[in-house]
């Protein structure tokens, strides 16, 4: 099976050698496939974000290897694992993280700014994208003035605006209702046959009990308590 | 418009959803850039105009000393000093203090010469008769008189001296003139009852520039008792009065420069919670350090530069289209009266350069610092 991301006996420690450290992960060792949808399981505290965010790049491994498409990443400069997050990598955060007092359009581009890419390719590429997850018509508005599932959308815009190769969701249903959260799950599963590898952590059945779930990798207390390819 | 265009008008827009916070930060920057500028145009102003005046000024003045104080001067002194080589023109002065208890203020009167009779910043003309007197604009506004009204003097035997106005010095020299009252020399003699063979002082003009200094040392070796005064130190003096760094202007401006610094301090020391999230956000969607840093110094740049140019336009209108209404009293303080002064608008490119660079500069990188903390942190770690 080809990884497009692994890890290597990967720990992270937050506030080393102060009084209040805390082992949030300890020797995680796992394989994310490519093309597939895998899920970080297990109930708040497992340490399911904070191996989401090192997967992607966010922030370095106390301990361990991380590769990412065959290189490993956790010693790289920043400039360089920026490159890596921004070319291989969307996010879709637990509270969206949108900007606020930003439009929808300002937010879904705002990756891009910094690029050298053209505007209009910009603009086509946004339209595009916004067209898919039904924004259109709310393309000038204030993305604090959206529901929750609109939000939530824009965040998924915003992941894809970069046309990433791996999406990485951080509890995506933790405050949408049944109904906005089975929207999501049919945005990703259309993204997943599009190509694109989806990781997810959650904590929601919602998710995890889906049938086109392909890997499973269960936490408990910041270690991997069990890998379930289905 | 691509990669550092596109971060600037994203700064313009940040700038405007934070537009209380970043137009009460303009506001205050502004007040101090116009403070700091107001007394650096104001001093200059001064500066300026005095030295312009100055410019007619004989090249020596010879002062008589008696024990360490300035003493009336013999007219036969203009004798000898027309002997010694390289003095050119030689002329006696009188003049003296006269302290008015109708308006409790100090006037210098003073005879008029024949240089006076050119010079151009009046209104009616010079005095030409004992009973004729020219004013300055301070003591015309003192007194409630204009051309052509009766001015009285009190003498020393409580009698007094009745002069027609025949002229007012205007606004333009009342750096110079504001407590002048122009006499003849006979009147003005007359009035202090000075012995016919003394004057208060003597000007004297030297042929070569170059050799002022020499001339003055000649006089003194001829006349240990003067005190001859360089037109040189004059502008020295004058020039550390208006000066910027000089005493209570000194104490203003580092003020105001105290008030900036505790501001940019404020600015340096911290993010708020918000900004700090945003750039966890902007690096987690690919935007690197120098990428946030670019963005945070665009946005300093443009409060900075904005609240700097408003801040020297209102200083430029205090000081001179509303003759500097908060500062002249304090620069002023060394006249007896304060001249209704309207500072011409001299500017010193260089000292707004050195403001530039002392105000601009701190406030933009006070401001690219703590972000650049937050930017080189994992952004999972600023997000928290």
């Amino acid at each position: 099976m080809d990884a497009v991301i692994r890890t290597e006996g990967v720990s992270k420690v937050f506030n080393a050698g102060l009084a209040d450290e805390v082992r949030a992960i300890a020797a995680v060792s796992i394989e994310i496939p490519r093309g597939r949808i895998t899920v970080f399981k297990g109930p708040s505290g497992s340490g399911k974000t904070t191996l989401l965010g090192l997967i992607g790049c966010m922030s370095r491994p106390t301990e361990g290897k991380i590769f990412v498409e065959g290189k490993d990443v956790a010693k790289l400069p920043e400039r360089f694992l920026t490159n890596v997050r921004r070319k291989t990598f969307g996010f879709i955060f637990q509270h969206f993280n949108l900007i606020r007092g930003l439009t929808v359009r300002e937010n879904v581009m705002l990756p891009l700014y910094p690029t050298d890419i053209d505007g209009r390719q910009m603009e086509r590429r946004m339209e595009e994208i916004l067209d898919k997850l039904d924004l259109t018509a709310k393309r000038a508005v204030k993305v604090e003035k959206l529901s929750g599932g609109q939000q939530q959308r824009v965040a998924i815009a915003r992941a894809m605006i970069n046309e990433p190769a791996v999406i990485l969701a951080d509890e995506p249903t933790a405050h949408l209702d049944t109904k906005l959260s089975e929207d999501f799950l049919n945005i990703v599963t259309t993204l997943n046959i599009d190509g694109k590898t989806i990781v997810i952590a959650t904590h929601d059945p919602l998710i995890y009990d889906k049938p086109y779930i392909d890997n499973i990798i269960e936490m408990r207390d910041g270690a991997v308590k069990e890998t379930a390819p289905l | 418009m691509k990669g550092n265009g596109r971060i600037i008008e994203y700064a313009l827009s940040t700038l405007a959803r934070r537009k209380f916070k970043n137009f009460s930060v303009a506001a205050v920057f502004s007040v101090l850039i116009a403070v700091l500028s107001s007394i650096l145009f104001l001093t200059h102003a001064y500066k300026t105009e005095t030295l312009k005046l100055l410019d007619n000024s004989p090249a020596i003045i010879l002062q008589n000393m008696s024990g360490g104080r300035h003493e009336l001067i013999p007219t036969e002194y203009i004798k000898t000093l027309s002997g010694i080589a390289g003095v050119g023109q030689i002329a006696p002065r009188y003049w003296g203090y006269y302290y008015d208890s109708l308006t409790s203020a100090n006037y210098t009167l003073m005879a008029v010469d024949e240089g006076m009779q050119d010079v151009k910043l009046i209104e009616g003309r010079m005095p030409q008769t004992d009973t004729e007197c020219a004013v300055g604009r301070g003591v015309a506004d003192l007194r409630q008189a204009g051309l052509k009204d009766d001015f009285f003097l009190i003498t020393g035997a409580e009698q007094s001296v009745n002069l027609k106005i025949v002229g007012i010095f205007t606004a333009n020299s009342a750096i110079l003139t504001n407590d002048l009252v122009v006499m003849t020399k006979d009147g003005l003699v007359k009035f202090f009852n000075m012995p016919a063979d003394r004057a208060t002082d003597i000007t004297i003009e030297v042929n070569n520039p170059a050799e002022v200094s020499m001339v003055a040392r000649k006089i003194r070796h001829a006349f240990p008792n003067s005190r001859p005064i360089l037109k040189s130190e004059l502008i020295r003096t004058y020039d550390n009065i208006f000066n910027w760094r000089g005493g209570i202007v000194l104490t203003m401006f580092f003020g105001a420069i105290a008030a900036f610094m505790i501001f940019v301090w404020d600015k340096a020391t911290g993010i708020n919670a918000q900004e700090r999230q945003e750039i966890g956000i902007l690096k987690a969607i690919g935007w690197e350090t120098s990428d946030v840093l670019t963005l945070k110094f665009w946005e300093g740049a443009v409060v900075a530069i904005c609240s700097f140019f408003t801040g020297l336009i209102l200083a430029y209108v205090h000081v001179f289209y509303f003759n500097a209404q908060f500062l002249a009293p304090v620069l002023k303080g060394w006249s007896v009266l304060f001249p209704r002064f309207e500072p011409m608008p001299y500017i010193d490119i260089y000292q707004i350069f050195v403001l530039f660079f002392l105000t601009v500069v701190p406030y933009v990188a006070a401001g690219v610092v703590p972000s650049w903390k937050a930017a080189i942190s994992d952004p999972d770690v600023v997000m928290r």
